[in-house]
């Protein structure tokens, strides 16, 4: 079940008036929510339900046994029992996600080797939302292990923040710290939730149907069997935007949707290609993951290796963009691009400019200074280079891409102008909206919650919506890791 | 060491890592309050005192630190 589908708006409304109706009683809301989240799954597949559920039960009672030992004052066992914790959780992850992609490759390698190896492909299926409640659960066991949470003793709670549907498909990667609290309490309808959860909702859908998925229907089109470098090189600068348009669209739907049930759950995007530079960029682009690699990942290493100075920090940031990237994907192609992103990062530490000069300077208090729209346009650039990297399941495929923009420059195909026209248009809403936002929120002008513009908006929704959405839905991409 | 040596030796670390000769510290500044704080530079500063004020922090001890405040109790505390 898509979010942009009408079948989760029926499924939604259903939820939302039942979680309503017992708004007193959180008891009861969060029965909805996790009643609502189990089916969510299962219409996607009943056979992966013991899966979240196992992993479920697992972290919960070992997420008890870590407080315990913090709590006698003996952190190395509790240390010690978070480490196996949080192996085994990664066990159905590299099961799923990675077992295929290790399988093969030393399979190819004893091939080279003179050692033929005959095997069947395992054909294994990425359970819907592994990689992200996987990543909640791992995040849960490592801030209990911190001290900063305490375990969660109550079991509804605790399976309502894994399982919790808005965000099972593509996130966002909520931190327990923040999101567990608000189960924890009653659950109001409050008007400017509402209204605010509504707006974001339309907004991702917008990006989703209008923009996303005619850009993804035009570059299908277009980039097969083509010869022209001039095709491909806008194939591949639009690429980061279509993407941006389709996740980035998703998380203001889950963003949204929680809004409206009261829940505010983490930001995954700050308008990314207004970075200066691609420390920066990693900042404000899958922020909930970026920043959960971080501080999992990066900080610990950081720590570990902090008497190196800026190498032992390069080293960690190799470490970091990896599991970045192979989290995306077990392929080659994704390990170059980890590679390529880490090794941006190598001038920005050395020259200690990581988070010099990021403001956004005003011309007349609107006009965006040409030295910061040029860096926001390199870094675009260094962005859809990575682009050919992700997009590439072989080292074949990488050449592939790259060369493709050295065939001979023509004009660029231009069919289906129908599309091309819609996606222009309603992007360069997406780019204007962004930009108004940068400037500030007094030039927002969808910050306005007075009711005749909410229905005004809702009327030019349903009609953009209805005309402009693409003749073939797209799945969300992100769905897919 | 009294704790306003300890402020003294961390304001001379901070003007140094960030890069700001005028930085005052206080026990409410965040990194939010300082242009250049960021998860890189931070590890840096950490370095710079543990070498210069003889001490070694463990990492769920950084991972508690919210405000220059707690920093300068974690080090007094190290210290005594």
């Amino acid at each position: 079940m898509e979010l942009h589908s009408l079948h989760f708006l029926a499924f939604f409304a259903v939820v939302f008036v039942l979680y309503y109706l017992f708004r007193k009683k959180k008891v009861v809301q969060n029965v909805i929510l996790l009643t609502a989240s189990y089916v969510f799954y299962a219409i996607a597949s009943i056979k992966i339900v013991p899966i979240i559920l196992l992993m479920t039960l697992f972290f919960y009672f070992m997420g008890i046994e870590i407080d315990k030992w913090n709590n006698k004052g003996d952190e190395d066992k509790a240390g010690r029992i978070t480490t196996f914790t949080i192996i085994v959780g990664l066990l159905p992850l590299f099961y799923f996600k990675y077992f295929n992609f290790f399988y093969d490759s030393f399979v190819d390698l004893f091939n080279l080797m003179g050692l033929h190896f005959h095997h069947s492909v395992l054909k294994i299926i990425l359970p819907l939302g592994l990689s992200f409640y996987t990543f909640r659960l791992i995040s849960y066991a490592m801030e209990v292990n911190q001290c900063s949470i305490n375990a969660e003793k109550n079991l509804l709670v605790f399976a309502t923040y894994v399982a919790y549907f808005p965000s099972l498909i593509a996130g966002p990667i909520d931190r327990p710290n923040d999101f567990i609290l608000q189960l924890h309490t009653n659950r109001e309808p409050k008007y400017e939730n509402f209204v605010e959860g509504l707006k974001r909702f339309l907004w991702g859908w917008f990006m989703k149907i209008c923009v996303a998925d005619r850009m993804t229907a035009y570059i299908t089109a277009t980039a097969v069997g083509v010869d022209n470098g001039a095709t491909m090189f806008l194939v591949a600068l639009m690429g980061p935007f279509r993407t941006y348009c389709d996740f980035a669209g998703y998380s203001h739907m889950a963003i949204g949707a929680s809004r409206m049930l009261g829940i505010v759950s983490a930001e995954n995007f700050n308008h990314p290609f207004f970075a200066q530079n691609i420390s920066d960029y990693w900042r404000r682009w899958h922020m909930s993951l970026t920043q959960w690699v971080t501080d999992y990942v990066y900080t610990p290493l950081n720590f570990k290796f902090r008497k190196k100075g800026k190498l032992g920090m390069i080293l960690a940031i190799y470490v970091n963009l990896f599991v970045i990237s192979f989290w995306h994907k077990a392929s080659w192609g994704y390990v170059l691009f980890g590679l390529y992103h880490a090794t941006l990062f190598i001038p920005i530490i050395l020259r200690n400019v990581q988070a010099k000069d990021l403001e956004l300077k005003w011309i007349k208090g609107w006009l965006l200074h040409p030295v910061n729209a040029l860096k926001a346009a390199g870094v675009y650039l260094l962005v859809t280079i990575g682009g050919i990297f992700a997009h590439a399941e072989t080292l074949g495929d990488v050449a592939v891409g790259f060369k493709s923009w050295f065939a001979p420059w023509g004009m660029p195909s231009l069919h289906d102008t129908y599309n091309i026209k819609v996606f222009l248009i309603c992007g360069l809403v997406i780019v204007i909206k962004d930009y108004l936002d940068e400037l500030g929120t007094k030039y927002n002008i969808l910050k306005s919650n007075k009711p005749i513009w909410v229905v005004l908006g809702l009327i030019v929704f349903a009609i953009l919506i209805f005309f402009l959405r693409g003749d073939a839905p797209q799945e969300f991409i992100y769905k897919q890791f | 060491m009294e704790r306003n040596e300890i402020i003294e030796k961390i304001t001379g670390i901070f003007r140094e890592v960030f890069g700001d000769k005028n930085i005052v510290i206080n026990d409410e500044m965040t990194a939010n309050d300082v242009e250049n704080w960021d998860s890189l530079t931070h590890m840096l500063m950490i370095t710079k005192v543990e070498d210069e004020l003889g001490i070694k922090f463990k990492l769920k001890e950084l991972n508690r630190l919210k405000k220059v405040g707690d920093l300068i109790s974690i080090v007094e505390s190290k210290l005594q």
